[in-house]
């Protein structure tokens, strides 16, 4: 497995990661990064807080964001996880954590996702991909800028295409 | 109508590129089959029973002369010279191959046309009234409420994978030609508390294997918070629309489960949270679109138009066909034309290459060089003066589209059925065919006046069987095809669902039993009555029995 950054108009390239999902019943070492699926830490998030030098959650798409919402200040990191690539509830789920309740650290997503998806994920708040090996990077180095205009807003910093309309810039 | 600017021109052309990408990768073995799936039917690729089939948008009905005349060159270079106008206001073509669908797209993208989210589970091309713009009973010209649906639905990053396909409907008018209470969402202009325009919101319709005739969800939106209401509904959607099943992932299971109270208070609280952030469209932008939509340099012409009384009186055929086929203009001296795509024995909606270019002639000599394609399969002239219907009339002669038979009982709305289609169950043209033969005298149909019959070869009713008058579902027996009869459907304001009568006839026997019901209509009607009014009012029993010849 490998983790890529994902940024507006950045190749997405591998990076070091310290992150270790906690096997079910498996202790957080102290000063670790760990992440652990969200039924763990409704019943545990005080010891892992305490314990864990970062905490992360995994969500699936039947979880419900608004349940984590408390926590998210405390959160570095939330993993989307993908059962299956059409699972489109991961997209509003993102784009909630970063809207409504105001995650700032890193959304990751992993799981059965294609390339042609990272624009909807990046434009959903994720910013990072985890990946296997058979993952075709130099595909998503490319589909990711598949796209220099887009007409909604969304967590991406680009101008949408109503604001540079409304500068004048249509014609 | 609308012209793009830069940016839309520019995603299309981004799309083009981005699916010739995907196309490349599949055909070298990185996308297997069920990741490309969802790719290409964004695009509208399907694959059918023989071939690849495209669908193209034709958004909210309207097409140009020029657009016209690319969709037959298309017809006549990647396909079998012909192409068949849906019940969504698209085209299909039905012999596409793989290989050639990026070239297609790019020679769409030339005119503004693309196949985006035609297909997929995804907000699919936003349909509208065909008579936008030019019926005289509309409020608002629908385009362009469904332009800003079709741009801010276009690779929406958070809707283009919800549990199944969505469908929006738009009409200006209290009068519903655009079916939308058959729609995901069904939105219709009106006028608010102190006369300004706004929308009733529907959600929750459709037809497929649970037809639902959709409640309304808000009787009254201001029309600039459009897009954070119907964001609101995607949202919930999108959310807690199930997907364990595909046949219960449509909104309209959520609304049912839930019930529409309960679907609409989960609707209001998330719009609460969403309306003020952004989502709704400047008033600006909105300002713009809608310039693309006013109305062409109409003449001043004083009704009635002698040229047209005359003719009318010189032939009788004539005339008839400006009785059915020929609609009141919102502006004196002008009509609307509806070519009928259903000659008797014909294929309701096709078109071959040549029959689409002289369309497009047509509309370029007579109609401000628009046209619109109509859900019930027919291309519309919308700004035709009264004094060149003649030659209107004519000219259609030559190609075949002639038939005076629009709204009557020739009229098929048909889907296309085992002959294409690998969901469906039975054939659906053959019955058409076999039924606009049966009633092709002009002035037996005329005498049977207005009555919808529509068609489906399998249960996800693309025919809108449902909503037929008289609707046919076609369904497979032991390896025998079978027709089973619903009755009472509508499709209009009056929105409901036909009434199964009983088991399914044999396709020779079928026909025999449309004409036993029409014959019961005919003796059993008050002077004056349409066909549905007396159905609503004489119930199914007399229908029933003489369908199964016990009358």
């Amino acid at each position: 497995m490998a983790v890529l950054n994902l940024a507006p108009g950045e190749t997405p390239v591998a990076r070091p990661d310290p992150w270790v999902l906690l096997a079910d019943g498996e202790a957080p070492t102290v000063g670790a990064h760990v992440i652990v699926p969200f039924a763990r830490f409704k019943v545990e998030h005080n010891e892992l807080l305490a314990k864990a030098a970062a905490v992360g959650v995994a969500i699936g798409g039947a979880d419900v964001v608004e349940e984590l919402a408390p926590w998210v200040a405390r959160l570095q990191l939330v993993l989307l996880q993908f059962g299956v690539f059409k699972d489109g509830r991961l997209f509003t789920s993102a784009r909630l954590l970063r809207e409504r309740f105001g995650f700032r650290g890193d959304l990751r997503a992993t799981g059965d996702f294609i390339p042609d998806q990272a624009v909807f994920l990046l434009r959903s708040g994720v910013t990072s991909l985890e990946v296997g090996e058979a993952f075709p990077v130099e595909t998503l180095a490319r589909v990711v800028r598949a796209y220099s205009v887009r007409y909604q807003r969304a967590l991406d910093p680009q101008p949408v295409i109503i604001d540079q309309r409304l500068q004048g810039n249509g014609a | 109508m609308y012209i793009y600017d830069k940016f839309d021109q520019t995603i299309v052309r981004e799309r083009v590129a981005a699916f010739r990408d995907q196309v490349a990768r599949r055909l070298a073995g990185e996308l297997d089959e069920d990741h490309f799936r969802p790719l290409r039917l964004m695009n509208g690729l399907y694959l059918q029973l023989h071939a690849y089939m495209l669908r193209v948008a034709i958004p909210y009905g309207t097409l140009s002369s020029a657009q016209l005349r690319r969709l037959a060159y298309i017809a006549r270079k990647y396909d079998r010279g012909y192409g068949h106008f849906t019940t969504r206001q698209n085209i299909q073509y039905n012999w596409i191959k793989l290989e050639e669908a990026p070239d297609i797209l790019s020679d769409l993208a030339d005119v503004q046309m693309h196949g985006i989210q035609t297909s997929g589970n995804c907000i699919r091309n936003v349909t509208a009234d065909h008579f936008s713009g030019v019926a005289g009973d509309e409020i608002d010209d629908p385009r362009v409420t469904s332009e800003i649906l079709r741009q801010w639905s276009t690779f929406h990053p958070e809707f283009s994978f919800l549990p199944r396909k969505f469908k929006i409907a738009v009409t200006g008018a209290a009068h519903d030609r655009a079916a939308i209470k058959f729609h995901d969402i069904g939105i219709q202009v009106v006028r608010g508390p102190d006369g300004e325009v706004g929308y009733a919101i529907y959600a929750g319709g459709g037809m497929g294997r649970t037809p639902v005739v959709a409640p309304l969800i808000r009787g009254y939106l201001p029309k600039a918070e459009l897009l954070s209401y119907v964001e609101a509904i995607l949202r919930v959607y999108n959310r807690y629309g199930r997907r364990d099943n595909i046949y219960k992932a449509r909104i309209k299971i959520l609304v049912r489960e839930i019930g529409a109270a309960e679907f609409t208070r989960q609707v209001e609280e998330e719009w609460k949270l969403i309306r003020t952030t952004g989502v709704n469209l400047p008033a600006a932008e909105e300002a713009r679109i809608r310039r693309f939509f006013a109305p062409p340099p109409y003449d001043t012409i004083a009704e009635p138009v002698a040229s047209l009384t005359q003719a009318k009186a010189a032939s009788p055929a004539f005339a008839r066909w400006i009785e059915t086929n020929v609609h009141t203009h919102k502006v004196p001296g002008y009509a609307i034309v509806t070519i009928s795509l259903k000659p008797p024995g014909g294929i309701p909606g096709d078109a071959s290459a040549e029959q689409m270019e002289a369309i497009a002639d047509l509309a370029d000599r007579y109609s401000f060089a628009e046209i619109r394609v109509s859900h019930i399969q027919n291309l519309i002239l919308p700004n035709v003066k009264q004094a060149d219907l003649f030659a209107i009339w004519q000219a259609l002669g030559k190609i075949g589209f002639a038939d005076a038979n629009a709204g009557l009982i020739g009229d098929i709305i048909a889907c296309p059925g085992l002959d294409y289609c690998a969901l469906a169950n039975a054939r659906s043209i053959p019955i058409s065919q076999a039924i606009s033969e049966r009633f092709a005298d002009p002035a037996r149909s005329a005498e049977i006046g207005p009555l919808q019959i529509k068609i489906s070869g399998c249960i996800n009713a693309c025919g809108h069987h449902h909503a037929g008058h008289i609707g046919i579902l076609g369904v497979d027996r032991a390896g025998e095809e079978l027709y089973q009869i619903t009755l009472g459907g509508a499709a209009d304001q009056t929105a409901e669902i036909g009434a199964l009568i009983g088991p399914g006839f044999k396709s020779a026997d079928a026909v025999d039993a449309i004409e036993r019901i029409v014959d019961t209509y005919l003796k059993l009607r008050q002077p004056g009555e349409e066909f549905l009014v007396a159905y609503r009012r004489l119930g199914q029993a007399p229908f029933k029995e003489a369908a199964y010849g016990r009358a």
